[in-house]
């Protein structure tokens, strides 16, 4: 195959959206708040993180030029803020309503990342971001550090969500979903609950926002396009909505899948065939994995119905049915 | 006045496209995110049609959209049909890959160069100082024509009271006799070909690029939230109102902002008014009692 480093560069896009992808999980699996805004808090973090850390040279309006191990927790708890902004107004709304608000939201910050360019340079975008331990290790090497980087905040990512959604908070937060009466009934506050989990997902995408940086290395508002949002849902999709390691498994399936499509060599005059493959490739697995595997590769069952009995699971649509109360009844533990 | 003007050329194509996507949101009961999607490539064949092929902007239009409401008949059988039954989120992603793969589309035929209906403006026409164009007076004549078609089409017929009655309650339509299959198709045909129409006034309005269609989709979702999703004209006064809203903020604030002002009318209105402009009734769906 092609030099090993194009795969340390493909497995390291499939940690960050892996990464992504398990800290939406959070909120639209388990707290069932389908959220479409994922590009605009990423947006958010992300901007946060380069304006802290800018070369003061760029000719910023505000650039005090902070050390990213300062920058990286502070944009982590601006996402945080971002998203209780959105949070409290959109959580209001029920499921389609809220999708759409927070679609709205994303682009709202898109666009006002767009207009402000004083402060972010606009569409000029900021090339050349500073990355972690860049002055020791040079060249092509860097690439291998990266992939370190990313598959630790992978792993970070995955045993924080792993805790969470085991948590009686999680459980909680699962009940709720499934049936809001019982949850309401129980003296849960169901949403005071969802909000911390919108902030808490916020938070989780915000700190993933650098790593997602030093490899893209240069930030433009176009990187925070709708598309985004949609490769990660298509990740979470086809790994299975609501299970621990959907998100993991899902983004590298989508990820290593699609860069490996972009291998093939066309002729320069079929540019455009080349362009469209990856939507192409990502609309046709969202498409057939929701037809002939609606659960994902893992199903949240996998993940927390070991107390389910084989008999539940052959009655089909009975079983989850079933579930609801079980889920309720766990919840009180 | 003049940007009130462009207000209602941009509200009137807006109404157009909203009430297809609000058609199938009533009667399948899901967002059909690949509906502006039908949008751009409406946009990208009548350009096509007229400019490679110098057909008349007529024909390539009419054209354009009985062939796209066709290919939407087709393609909600192969997409949406097999998982209707899993409910609307299912059809709503799968409505996502949908869309994506149409840009796909649209990227490999069309290629990512804007291009342009050509000669298409007409001449400038003056009333009382206020400048409009003949392509700009057939846009409005021919939304507002469509528009009422197709009112008088669900008042008027059998198939236009199927399709409301589909759409009131679609259990109750299925028992009485309704022929669900045939209303959905002739749906899924009105609405692609609704969209379709959007998309060449887009494109004779202004240039046809790749990316039309996810520029679109928030705006129709936002029309199609004010208009309240389910009379007519709610969603005939939201188009119009949010097209002149976007064109006579231009006036105030800078046009770049002229996206934020559409969602953040949107965003308010769902915190705000949650059960759109027109409706008493208090939308139960959408808000969190």
């Amino acid at each position: 195959m092609t030099n090993p480093i194009f795969w340390v560069g493909v497995l390291t896009l499939a940690a960050i959206y892996a990464s992504l992808a398990m800290a939406l999980n959070v909120e639209s699996g388990w707290g069932g708040m389908w959220d479409l805004g994922i590009a605009g808090l990423l947006a958010a973090g992300s901007y946060c993180y380069v304006i802290l850390t800018a070369d003061p040279d760029l000719g910023m309006r505000f650039a005090p030029g902070l050390s990213m191990w300062v920058a990286w927790p502070l944009s982590a708890l601006f996402t945080g803020l971002v998203a209780f902004a959105i949070g409290a107004p959109a959580l209001r709304l029920r499921r389609e309503y809220f999708l759409i608000t927070t679609l709205a939201f994303a682009e709202i910050i898109r666009q006002l990342v767009v207009i402000q360019a004083d402060f972010t340079r606009g569409t000029l975008g900021i090339p050349n971001i500073n990355r972690p331990f860049d002055s020791f290790v040079t060249g092509r090497d860097y690439n291998y550090v990266l992939l370190v980087i990313a598959a630790l905040a992978a792993a970070v990512m995955y045993l924080v969500t792993r805790q969470i959604g085991s948590s009686p908070f999680g459980r909680t937060l699962r009940a709720a979903r499934d049936n809001e009466a019982v949850a309401l009934a129980l003296g849960k506050r169901v949403n005071r609950m969802r909000i911390q989990t919108f902030v808490l997902a916020g938070i989780l995408i915000g700190a993933t926002a650098p790593v997602y940086l030093f490899y893209i290395r240069a930030i433009s508002p176009q990187l925070f396009a709708p598309g985004i949002t949609f490769t990660v849902w298509t990740a979470l999709v086809i790994g299975g909505l609501g299970s621990i390691r959907g998100g993991l498994a899902g983004a590298f399936v989508l990820i290593v899948f699609t860069e490996a499509v972009g291998l093939i060599e066309v002729d320069p005059a079929h540019i455009n065939i080349l362009v469209a493959i990856e939507p192409m490739l990502v609309g046709l697995l969202l498409v057939l994995v929701l037809r002939f595997r609606p659960d994902g590769l893992f199903s949240e069952r996998d993940s927390f119905g070991s107390r389910r009995t084989q008999a539940e699971r052959a009655s089909g649509r009975a079983a989850t049915a079933s579930s609801r109360p079980t889920a309720a009844a766990q919840a009180s533990d | 006045m003049q940007n009130v003007v462009f207000g209602i050329v941009t509200g009137s194509i807006l109404a157009v496209a909203t009430l297809g996507f609000a058609l199938v949101r009533q009667t399948e009961n899901f967002l059909n995110i690949a509906h502006a999607q039908m949008m751009a490539l409406g946009a990208f064949v009548g350009v096509v049609l007229v400019d490679t092929y110098g057909m008349n902007i007529f024909a390539a239009g009419a054209i354009t959209v009985v062939g796209l409401g066709a290919l939407g008949v087709v393609l909600s059988a192969v997409f949406f049909q097999p998982v209707r039954h899993q409910g609307g989120t299912v059809l709503l992603f799968t409505s996502i890959g949908l869309a994506l793969m149409m840009y796909a589309c649209i990227l490999a035929l069309f290629g990512t160069q804007a291009r342009f209906y050509p000669n298409v403006s007409g001449s400038l026409h003056r009333f009382a100082g206020i400048g409009i164009a003949t392509n700009e007076l057939v846009i409005i004549g021919l939304a507002f024509g469509s528009i009422a078609a197709l009112q008088l089409f669900l008042n008027g017929t059998g198939l236009g009271r199927a399709i409301r009655a589909v759409a009131s309650n679609d259990e109750l339509a299925r028992v009485r006799g309704v022929p669900v299959r045939s209303v959905s198709n002739t749906i899924w045909f009105i609405s692609s070909a609704f969209g379709a129409m959007a998309g060449v006034m887009l494109g004779v309005l202004g240039s046809v690029n790749t990316e039309i269609g996810w520029h679109n989709i928030l705006i129709v979702l936002a029309a199609a939230v004010l208009g309240g999703l389910r009379s007519i004209t709610g969603v005939i006064l939201a188009g119009l109102l949010l097209g002149i809203m976007m064109d006579v903020s231009a006036l105030i604030i800078p046009t770049a902002y002229r996206p934020v002002v559409a969602f953040g009318v949107l965003v308010a209105v769902l915190i705000l008014r949650p059960e759109g402009i027109l409706s008493v009734q208090r939308r139960k769906d959408a808000v969190v009692t």
